[in-house]
């Protein structure tokens, strides 16, 4: 394997992931743009450091490679990874920022036929999949979906798995007593959809058929950074919320709701490494538990990318993560549109 | 000794406020009536304020009104405050002795919270079929139960399976209301107030047993879960009648549920 990007994500999650799976998945290149970092990191695992991605994609020890970079490089380096002709492509979420760079991704993997993975780490998770074998034929009555997250700032967590190198210093807190203008509260909308909410949105979808038919109903900004956001997809009400607070105590639920059966899953945060979600279906007149498992999603995708790279497991449909992509680009782009309509009613009023 | 008061109750009463069970559980307080009752118990459906008035104007000592819908309390407030008669409604979540205001460190908790808010969240559930209105009127009366403000309330979806509601908190969080109807869950309501270093959860059950609500508060010190009651808002309705009728003080039901019928009334006006 060859990571590009060694941040924390690489530090904290992955690594540690990969150090449970010695006997299926090797480490033989870490690239970074910072060489400090690049260096430490690949010591870690005994692997071969580079700070150009040209140089990992052309190290033949490198049979799978894992995006892991800032979003906005993320659609260039897996067509490149296509192209340089490695067996399978781990994308951390988004793998994409547009429509476009979607479908360029989607025409070089049906071109090349390297199979992609998205990084949706908790349609990996074995609670998620444990779920979804039982559930029957709940999707077809959910009326109603919840996705709730509630999130200390990740260093917390970061500092519970690794020691991270290289961490960058956080952005300072934004002044609570002045209200964030327009254009603030925008990037923080699709900023929270695009880096927390799309997460659980490939969950969502499995319960929205309708999912090209998103109505942004409302969206607001939760300060320091999170969200609340309700749509609807078709006949399904989708209602979002995120905090990232100051908080010991994380919570991450996920919920789908029909008239007779629902589905509610706990779980559990990232970077931590405490196994899977739990999940619980329930009727009036019953409750099955499902979980908690001993691995979490992230350990989970690794294990599904080695038995694509193998040939015993099947990839995604390109067809799912780019639906999976649009669906979540619509929202952020109807959630910035719900502030820019609210600021003209609040000049019209005001005027 | 405590002389029991004598109960009657209409079958629509019984059948949403169990009174029968209560009042077999109150043994020393009620008793059911044979003849001319002490206090009444009323359902709160359409008309129930009228009908509560009559029974004040009929010389009652007390009246109790089950789960009542939105109306304007006014003229029965002063028509038991001329006869003086005790009116306590029994409301399904707002009503739950954990929110009574003798808990006082749950409302400190509460209150703390709220003072230190980033985003309230509120999710009421009901079996489906019930009407929308009404599972509104008792979930914004459970939120203002919780000593919650709302400000610029505005309903953005509502449908047979449930609504949206969106506002915000006086320091200018963000607040939603959910309705969600389902079989698969009992009534239950929860009010989550996130802070800028934890959280505190309020969870009301359903009132048709003597099920526990959960308080529970996160702060940066740890965290606390306040003692279970074993008490339905039910049960809790009556006791407190009693204490009213014995101390001769009027509770502040009908007070508080002008509030709550008017927090309706501009949802109402609103646009959808």
């Amino acid at each position: 394997m060859g990571i590009l990007g060694a941040g924390p994500v690489t530090q904290a999650i992955h690594l540690p992931s990969l150090a449970r799976l010695r006997g299926i998945l090797e480490v033989r290149h870490i690239m970074d743009v910072d060489p400090a970092v690049a260096e430490s990191v690949a010591a870690r695992v005994g692997a071969r450091f580079s700070t150009s991605m040209e140089e990992l994609l052309a190290d033949p020890a490198v049979e799978i490679v894992a995006i892991c970079s800032p979003h906005q490089f993320h659609a260039v380096q897996v067509i490149a990874a296509c192209r340089a002709g490695k067996k399978a492509v781990l994308c951390e979420k988004p793998f994409a920022m547009n429509g476009e760079e979607a479908a360029a991704i989607a025409a070089v993997s049906a071109e090349t036929g390297v199979p992609i993975v998205v990084g949706a780490m908790h349609t990996f998770d074995p609670g998620w999949l444990a779920a979804e074998a039982a559930w029957g034929t709940l999707p077809e009555q959910v009326h109603t979906v919840r996705s709730s997250i509630v999130l200390p700032p990740n260093p917390r967590f970061e500092d519970f798995a690794t020691e991270i190198v290289g961490r960058t210093p956080p952005a300072p807190a934004p002044d609570k007593d002045t209200a964030p203008d327009t254009a603030a509260v925008k990037a923080m909308l699709t900023g929270g959809v695009m880096g927390l909410a799309i997460h659980d949105l490939p969950l969502v979808r499995r319960f929205a058929p309708d999912f090209r038919a998103v109505e942004v109903l409302h969206a607001k900004t939760v300060m320091p950074f999170g969200y609340v956001i309700s749509l609807r997809a078709g006949d399904v009400a989708i209602e979002l919320r995120a905090a990232m607070n100051g908080t010991w105590e994380p919570s991450w639920t996920f919920e789908a709701i029909g008239n007779d059966a629902s589905l509610s899953i706990d779980f559990t945060p990232s970077y931590v490494h405490a196994g899977s979600a739990t999940a619980r279906i329930r009727t009036a007149a019953s409750t099955t538990v499902l979980g908690p498992f001993g691995h979490n999603g992230y350990e989970g995708e690794w294990r599904k990318l080695a038995e694509i790279a193998r040939g015993t497991g099947t990839a995604p449909r390109p067809e799912t993560l780019i639906n999976d992509l649009e669906f979540a680009l619509a929202i952020a782009d109807a959630a910035a549109a719900c502030v820019d309509a609210g600021a003209a009613a609040y000049e019209e009023a005001s005027a | 000794m405590t002389t029991p008061l004598l109960v009657q109750a209409g079958p629509d009463a019984e059948q949403t406020g169990a009174v029968g069970a209560v009042v077999a559980s109150l043994p020393v307080s009620f008793a059911p009536a044979g003849g001319g009752p002490d206090v009444v118990a009323l359902a709160g459906t359409a008309g129930w304020t009228a009908s509560a008035t009559a029974a004040v104007r009929s010389g009652v000592r007390g009246v109790v009104v089950v789960d009542p819908v939105a109306e304007d309390p006014a003229a029965l407030a002063a028509a038991a405050a001329e006869a003086g008669s005790a009116v306590v409604l029994d409301q399904a979540w707002a009503g739950n002795p954990v929110l009574a205001e003798s808990q006082a460190a749950v409302r400190n908790a509460i209150s703390d919270a709220l003072a230190d808010a980033v985003l309230l969240d509120s999710v009421a559930w009901g079996a489906p079929g019930t009407d929308p209105e009404t599972l509104l009127t008792r979930h914004l009366g459970a939120v203002l139960a919780c000593g919650v403000e709302l400000e610029g309330l505005r309903v953005i979806q509502r449908n047979a399976n449930g609504y949206t509601v969106i506002g915000s908190l006086p320091g200018g969080a963000p607040a939603a209301l959910q309705g969600i109807t389902t079989s698969s869950l009992p009534a239950t309501a929860t009010v989550s107030v996130l802070t800028s270093s934890g959280r505190a959860d309020i969870t009301l059950p359903d009132s048709s047993a003597g099920w526990t609500a959960e308080v529970r508060s996160v702060t940066s010190a740890g965290a606390a879960t306040f003692p279970s009651i074993y008490e339905s808002a039910h049960r809790h309705s009556w006791r407190r009648l009693r204490a009213a009728i014995d101390s001769g003080a009027p509770e502040a039901d009908l007070e508080r549920f002008a509030a709550l019928t008017a927090l309706v009334g501009q949802l109402h006006d609103s646009p959808q």
